[in-house]
C-alpha cells in the first residue's frame, strides 16, 4: 500500500506526502533515505468557511520510542503552512506522543514535525491545513409550475478541484445540509445536491421603479416593467432551515400539457443574493411586455415659503393597462430622493416629503417595504378584455417636497 | 547535547572563521602563502531582536598564544555580519593579554585581522562579539474553541528563520520582545535631530545603530544571561521528551525569552518551537458593530485576556497571527479566522474578530427624515429670521442659513443562532449632533455613541433612535449629546 502510493506520488507529482524518517535525525537529510509511507485514512473537506477550505486528514504513523522526524510535503500544490495544525489523536492503546518542534527547510513545499514517543508503536495523527484552489460556490434550478404558483428548488454546490491534489473518498462539509463521502479527483469539478425543496409556493410580482429600471421607452413616457419571481426563505413556504448562499439561479417552467415534463422550458437566470432567513430571493426574469406604465409629472408647484426656502407640489401620474389574460398586480415604486433630484436637481440633501391627498392609490403605501426615501404601492390591474382591450388606470401620487433650497 | 533538527551542513558557507596565522609579527598582507589554524567556537549565544534585522551574536573561542605578538583573522565571506560591530573580548586571563589594533585590509573585504600581545604562553578564552542581520523571529498563536464555544485553547509558538549566510550550531537562543526606538538613539548619538536620520549616509546610520543596539544589549545581558542557563532537557535516548520550555524574563521595558537548551538553525531552514499554552481559556462572545474598527458589517467576536483566569498572563504576548479554529463536534475543526495581534501586555484583553455570522442579521432602515429650526438671512444684512410653521414670510431676498436635519433610524438585528446574543453597537458622527432614544445609549466619547443590547435567539430586536443633526449657522458644537425618547 506504502509502496503503491509512492508511486501515485511520482505520477502525479503532487501528492502530499507523509513520511516517516528512520533512523537519528542527523542521518535523515543524507541523500539516501529510507521512509515510510502512511496513507489517508480518512480525510475530511471543511467548505463551511466563506474564504478558505480546510482539510483534514488523518494518518497512521509507525513510531519509535524517542525522537521522531515527520516529514510532511506538498509540492505544487497551495498548501498555507502557516495554517498546518498537527494533532495526535489519543487512543487507549497508542503511544504518548508530544510535538517538540517543526522545523522548513528552503526552498521547499515542506516541513519536518520532530516528535517523541514514549513508546514504540502506530500513532493516529490528524493533521488539518488550509488548501487554496479547492472551492466552492453554489447554484440553483427552479422548475415552476406551469401555474407559475410554486416552483421546485434544487440546491447544487460545485467543488472546483484544481488544487493539485486528489482526495479519495473524502468526506465533504458545505456548512449545512448533508455531509457528502465522494471521491475528488484532479482538475474535477464536482456538482452535488445540497438539497431539494418541493413546491416552494412563489409571488409573481411586476415592479416598475424609474430610479432603478429607468424608463422603456422615454419618448412615450413608458416605464420598464420587470418581472420577477420571488421566493421567501421561511418556514411558511417550505425553507427557511438556513440562509440561501449566493449563486446563479435557473428557471424552467413545467409544460401546460398532459406531460408537465416534456413540455418544460427555460425562462432565464439570475444571481440569487445571500439570503438570510426570512428574507426575499427576487428573480429577475425579464420584462413584461404586457403591463405597460407611462409616467409622468402632472403638477409640479412651487411655493415660496421664506427667501430661497420653497415647498414644491407634485402629482405623478401612472397610467396603466394590464394586456395579460390574468389580471397582475404591480408595485408601483417611487423613490422621493430621485424625484426630486428630477424636479430640482441634486442638492444632496435627503428629501423631506409629505403624502398629498390627491393621491388615488387605494390602499396607501406598504409599510413594509416604505421608508424614508422609498415609497412602495400596489395596484390591482384587471384582465384584458376578451377582445384584447384593456382598461386604462391613472393612478397618481400626491407628493410635496418640503423646504428644499 | 542532542539537535532535533535535522542537520545540512553547507560546506561553502563556513564563515565566521577565526584563525591565527602562523607568521611572526609584522605579517605582510601581500603574502600568499600562508598557513594558519582554526580554533572552533566553542560556545554561541544567539540574541534575535523582532523589530529589527539585527541578532546579536556572542561566541567564544580557546586559542592558544605564545608569548609576544599573536595576528588573528577574523573573516566572515558570504555572511550578513555588519563589519563595524565586530568586537573582540579576551575573557580569560584577561589582565596577561591586550588586543593592540584592528585592521580591516583593504583588498579583502569581509575579513579583519587582530594583533595581541601576550605575556604568556598558553590557552586563552575570548569572546567575539557582532551582530548579523538575516536572523529573525516572530510569534503566532493557534486558537482552537471547544464545540459549544465555552472556552478555548491557545497555544504559543515562536518560529525561527535563520537567512544570515552562516549556521550558528548549538547556539543558545535569545528573542527579545518589544520595539526599541533605534531612530531616537541614533539621533542622540549623532547629535542631530531625529528627522534626519533618514536622510544619513547609510553606513554611518549602520553604524550608530549597531552602537545604539549594543548599548541596549549590553544592558540586557546582565540580566538575562543569568536566566538562561541552559536546563537541559532529559533526551537520552527513547524517553519520552518534553518540547522545549521557553524560559520569560521582564526586562526593563522588554521581555527576553530564552530557549531552553540550545538549537541548531541551518542557513535557509526555519523551526518553529513551542512557547506556551493555555487550556480552557473561559471565553466570551460578542457581536460588534465598529466601522472604524471592523468596517460597516456586524463581527462576532471571540474575547478572552492575557490573565490568569484564562491560564494565561505569564507573558506578553508579541506581535504574531493568530488562527482560530472550532471544534466541529465531528471530530475535526472548523476554521474560523485569521489575524494579526499586535503585541498584548500581561492582563490586557485579546480580541479575535471573526468575521460577519451568516446567522445574524443587521439592517439599519431611515424612516423619516424632515428638517427643522430653519434660520434665513436677509441679504446684505445682518438680519436673520426663523423660519415658523404658520407664520409664513415672503421675504424674497434671503437665504437659508442654518437649519436642523432630524432622521429616523430603526436598527434591526435579527438571531438565527441558538444562542442569545450580546450585541454592542458604536456609531460614529461628525457635527453637532443630538442622539435621542428610548434605550440606554452611552457615549464612548464625544462623538461616538455605544448601544447594548441582547437578542434571544430566533428572535428580532429592533432599536429605534432619531439624529438631530444641527446645520449652516446652527452649528455650535462639535459633539453629540444624549436625549430621553420622551422630549421627541
Amino acid at each position: 500500500m506504502a509502496i503503491r502510493r509512492m508511486l501515485l506520488s511520482r505520477k502525479l507529482l503532487a501528492a502530499t506526502l507523509l513520511g516517516v524518517l528512520a533512523g537519528s535525525p542527523e542521518a535523515a537529510w543524507a541523500r539516501v533515505k529510507l521512509i515510510t509511507l502512511p496513507v489517508r485514512e480518512r480525510v475530511e473537506i471543511q467548505l463551511d468557511n466563506e474564504q478558505a477550505t480546510l482539510v483534514e486528514e488523518e494518518r497512521i504513523v509507525p513510531l519509535v520510542k524517542g525522537e521522531n522526524q515527520i516529514d510532511f510535503s506538498w509540492a505544487n500544490t497551495q498548501i498555507d503552512p502557516g495554517t498546518i495544525v498537527f494533532r495526535v489523536v489519543e487512543g487507549d492503546d497508542a503511544p504518548e506522543v508530544k510535538v517538540l518542534s517543526v522545523s522548513y527547510p528552503p526552498n521547499e513545499s515542506a516541513l519536518v514535525w520532530s516528535v517523541s514517543a514514549s513508546e514504540a508503536g502506530a500513532a493516529r495523527v490528524r493533521i488539518s491545513y488550509l488548501l487554496g484552489n479547492l472551492t466552492k460556490s453554489f447554484n440553483y434550478r427552479a422548475v415552476a409550475s406551469n401555474d407559475e404558483r410554486t416552483l421546485d428548488l434544487s440546491q447544487f454546490m460545485r467543488l472546483k478541484n484544481l488544487a493539485n491534489e486528489e482526495f479519495a473518498g473524502a468526506s465533504l462539509w458545505a456548512g449545512f445540509g448533508p455531509n457528502f463521502s465522494q471521491p475528488v479527483g484532479l482538475n474535477e469539478t464536482k456538482e452535488l445536491l445540497v438539497e431539494r425543496f418541493k413546491a416552494v409556493p412563489i409571488e409573481k410580482t411586476y415592479t416598475c421603479n424609474p430610479q432603478e429600471y429607468e424608463y422603456l421607452d422615454r419618448a412615450q413616457n413608458k416605464l420598464r416593467v420587470p418581472m420577477h419571481y420571488v421566493i421567501k426563505n421561511d418556514a411558511e413556504h417550505g425553507l427557511g432551515k438556513a440562509a440561501l448562499p449566493f449563486g446563479k439561479v435557473r428557471i424552467f417552467i413545467a409544460g401546460g400539457g398532459d406531460d408537465p415534463q416534456a413540455g418544460t422550458a427555460f425562462l432565464g437566470e439570475d444571481w440569487g443574493k445571500f439570503t438570510p432567513r426570512d428574507d426575499e430571493m427576487r428573480l429577475y426574469l425579464g420584462v413584461a411586455q404586457d403591463v405597460v406604465v407611462k409616467r409622468t409629472i402632472e403638477k409640479n408647484e412651487t411655493r415660496r415659503v421664506s427667501g430661497n426656502l420653497y415647498d414644491q407640489e407634485l402629482i405623478v401620474k401612472f397610467e396603466v393597462e394590464n394586456f395579460k389574460k390574468q389580471p397582475v398586480r404591480l408595485d408601483v415604486i417611487e423613490n422621493l430622493r430621485h424625484l426630486r433630484n428630477e424636479v430640482r436637481g441634486d442638492n444632496g440633501r435627503d428629501v423631506k416629503w409629505e403624502l398629498g391627498k390627491e393621491t388615488t392609490f387605494a390602499d396607501g403605501p406598504d409599510e413594509e417595504r416604505s421608508n424614508a426615501e422609498q415609497l412602495v404601492f400596489h395596484a390591482e390591474l384587471p384582465a384584458a378584455g376578451k377582445d384584447g382591450k384593456a382598461e386604462k388606470q391613472a393612478l397618481k401620487l400626491h407628493i410635496t417636497l418640503k423646504n428644499e433650497w | 547535547m542532542h539537535t532535533n533538527i535535522p542537520h545540512l551542513r553547507k560546506l561553502a558557507a563556513l564563515a565566521a572563521l577565526l584563525a591565527i596565522t602562523a607568521t611572526a609579527s609584522q605579517r605582510s598582507l601581500a603574502q600568499n602563502i600562508d598557513l594558519s589554524t582554526v580554533p572552533s567556537r566553542d560556545s554561541v549565544q544567539l540574541t534575535i531582536y523582532n523589530s529589527e534585522d539585527i541578532t546579536l551574536v556572542r561566541e567564544t573561542r580557546v586559542i592558544s598564544f605564545k608569548k609576544g605578538l599573536n595576528p588573528l583573522q577574523f573573516s566572515w565571506a558570504n555572511t550578513l555580519i555588519d563589519p563595524s560591530s565586530v568586537e573582540l573580548t579576551i575573557l580569560q586571563p584577561a589582565d596577561k593579554l591586550e588586543l593592540l589594533d584592528t585592521t580591516f585590509p583593504h583588498d579583502k573585504p569581509q575579513m579583519l585581522y587582530w594583533n595581541v600581545q601576550s605575556e604568556f604562553d598558553g590557552e586563552a578564552t575570548v569572546q567575539i562579539t557582532y551582530f548579523t542581520s538575516g536572523i529573525t523571529w516572530s510569534a503566532d498563536y493557534v486558537a482552537i474553541a471547544d464545540g459549544d464555544e465555552a472556552t478555548l485553547d491557545l497555544e504559543g509558538f515562536v518560529r525561527i528563520t535563520n537567512n544570515s549566510g552562516e549556521e550558528y550550531e548549538n547556539a543558545q537562543v535569545r528573542l527579545v520582545v518589544g520595539t526599541i526606538n533605534l531612530v531616537e538613539k541614533i539621533a542622540q548619538l549623532a547629535q542631530i535631530p531625529a528627522s534626519e536620520v533618514s536622510e544619513m549616509e547609510d553606513l554611518a546610520r549602520r553604524e550608530l545603530k549597531s552602537q545604539a543596539t549594543r548599548e541596549f544589549f549590553a544592558k540586557a545581558d546582565k540580566l538575562a544571561y543569568d536566566a538562561a542557563t541552559p536546563t537541559l532537557a532529559g533526551m537520552g535516548g527513547g524517553e519520552l521528551a518534553e518540547a522545549k520550555q521557553i524560559v520569560k524574563e521582564g526586562l526593563s521595558e522588554y521581555f527576553i525569552y530564552t530557549v531552553e537548551g540550545t538549537e541548531t538553525i541551518p542557513n535557509g531552514w526555519s523551526k518553529r518551537l513551542h512557547s506556551f499554552e493555555a487550556n480552557d481559556a473561559p471565553l466570551k462572545i460578542e457581536y460588534r458593530y465598529r466601522p472604524r474598527e471592523y468596517g460597516d458589517q456586524l463581527v462576532r467576536m471571540y474575547l478572552l485576556a492575557n490573565d490568569e483566569e484564562s491560564h494565561l498572563g505569564t507573558t506578553p504576548l508579541p506581535d504574531g497571527v493568530v488562527r482560530v479554529f472550532r471544534n466541529n463536534g465531528r471530530d475535526g475543526l472548523s476554521y474560523l479566522a485569521q489575524q494579526t495581534v499586535k503585541y498584548i501586555p500581561i492582563g490586557d484583553k485579546i480580541e479575535l474578530n471573526l468575521g460577519v455570522d451568516p446567522e445574524v442579521v443587521f439592517e439599519l432602515v431611515k424612516k423619516g427624515v424632515s428638517r427643522e429650526k430653519i434660520w434665513t438671512q436677509i441679504h446684505n444684512t445682518n438680519t436673520f429670521k426663523l423660519v415658523g410653521d404658520d407664520a409664513r414670510r415672503e421675504e424674497e431676498n434671503a437665504s437659508v442659513v442654518g437649519w436642523a436635519d432630524r432622521t429616523e433610524y430603526e436598527q434591526r438585528i435579527r438571531n438565527y443562532t441558538a444562542k442569545p446574543i450580546d450585541v454592542e453597537i458604536r456609531r460614529t458622527y461628525d457635527g453637532h449632533i443630538a442622539f435621542i432614544s428610548g434605550l440606554e445609549p452611552k457615549l464612548h466619547d464625544y462623538q461616538t455613541v455605544e448601544l447594548k443590547t441582547q437578542v434571544k435567539p430566533g428572535e428580532k430586536e429592533t432599536l429605534d433612535f432619531t439624529i438631530v443633526q444641527q446645520q449652516g449657522t446652527n452649528v455650535k458644537q462639535n459633539n453629540v449629546t444624549l436625549e430621553a425618547a420622551s422630549k421627541l
